[in-house]
């Protein structure tokens, strides 16, 4: 394995070096390398670029915003085509973060529904490599579901995985480095929507297990639960703060990354970044939301 | 960009108060969390059979008690870009 060469990462090296002594020999942080083809001509140059990082994250985060300042189109689509494409389609760009989240969502779903095709259709007695990924995910999170809600409740272990699977790829996608790539759950939106499903499912086996006259006498009857008031308050509580959870911890990384790697001049920084902010806390993240949706429904089951 | 007195005091006042939103936000999840990784060392020192269940479970711990942090970074972010 040592002796093995790789070329591919000796000319990034070699060119990661030039980058850090240009940068180092043109005094300030405002000069970067331009390597690529303008006008079908190889350019290898030292441009000067303006850089504020206020505008630079207005563009990251606030789309709809940086066009209304700026009026043209941010640079989150790849191409000027495509953004004219939904210009036509949908009038007046005044929705274009939206646009985003709706892009991002669906290239998460797809991936995700030719994964399970492709699973589906390769299933072994003997499993492959991806296949044995997804039991074991499977398989530890049944463990977690059976030891909450106990044997006869397992039916509730497909939403668990869909659930992990669905926001641990949501945050994984970020790690892309394709301009426009971002989070979904770094949108309001998508957590929001996943938190309302929790809340919904819960009470919807509250009712299973309970009868619907005895959970809603929870909720309206003062001679039988005196703090009724609370627990609705407490009900819009599990909402924002299951979601927010996810949403804040997700847009922090995201802005910290880009704060961070601004000041170091995007050279060497985001990397760590990005494996601790993006890998470590999405995959936390993505586990504590499904605990808590677990923890959840397990309370009303118990009682 | 060119603001009036009135917008000044307004942007600068929201600056300041995100923070010390920020600061005194970050108290509490701070200790909290240490002394659940505390807790934690105590744990595996005692049983160090554990230390992967211990550990999972602090992990989950700590990211449920960092939640405060969290709504008064959003918060903080909040005061910044939207004013």
């Amino acid at each position: 394995m040592a002796k093995k060469k790789k070329p591919m990462l000796k000319i990034f090296l070699v060119f990661f070096m030039i980058e850090i002594i240009l940068v180092f020999l043109s005094g300030n942080f405002t000069r970067q390398l331009q390597i690529g083809f303008e006008n079908k001509r190889f350019v290898l140059r030292n441009i000067e670029f303006h850089y504020d990082l206020q505008e630079k994250i207005t563009e990251e985060f606030q789309i709809d915003e940086y066009h209304r300042q700026k009026s043209i189109a941010p640079n989150v689509y790849g191409s000027e085509k495509i953004y004219d494409l939904f210009k036509r389609i949908f009038g007046a760009p005044t929705a274009l973060g939206t646009f985003q989240l709706l892009r991002m969502i669906l290239i998460v779903d797809i991936v995700l529904l030719f994964m399970a095709l492709y699973i589906r259709k390769h299933l072994l007695a003997r499993p492959s490599k991806s296949q044995l990924i997804f039991e074991l995910i499977y398989t530890s999170l049944e463990e977690f579901v059976t030891e909450t809600l106990g044997k006869e409740k397992a039916n509730y272990t497909p939403y668990i995985v869909t659930l992990f699977i669905f926001i641990w790829a949501c945050n994984m996608i970020g790690m892309i480095p394709i301009p426009g790539f971002m989070e979904p759950t770094r949108n309001l939106n998508v957590p929001l929507g996943l938190g309302f499903m929790v809340v919904i499912i819960v009470h919807f086996t509250a009712i299973k297990a309970k009868g619907a006259w005895k959970h809603i006498q929870n909720y309206i009857n003062p001679v039988k639960n005196p703090l009724f008031l609370l627990d609705i308050v407490g009900e819009m509580s599990k909402v924002v703060s299951i979601s927010f959870r996810l949403f804040g911890n997700i847009l922090g990384g995201a802005i910290i990354i880009l704060v961070v790697s601004s000041l170091v001049s995007f050279v060497v920084f985001p990397v760590g970044l990005n494996l601790f902010f993006g890998i470590f806390v999405g995959t936390i993240q993505a586990f504590v939301f499904t605990m808590l949706a677990l923890t959840y429904i397990g309370v009303e089951i118990s009682e | 960009m060119d603001l009036t007195l009135a917008q000044g005091i307004v942007k600068a006042s929201a600056l300041l108060g995100a923070g010390l939103c920020m600061g005194m936000g970050a108290l509490g999840p701070g200790v909290g969390e240490g002394f659940v990784a505390g807790k934690a060392c105590e744990g595996i020192a005692r049983s160090p059979e554990n230390a992967s269940l211990i550990t999972r479970t602090m992990l989950v711990g700590q990211a449920v008690s960092e939640s405060t942090g969290i709504y008064s970074l959003v918060i903080a972010l909040l005061l910044i870009f939207s004013t």
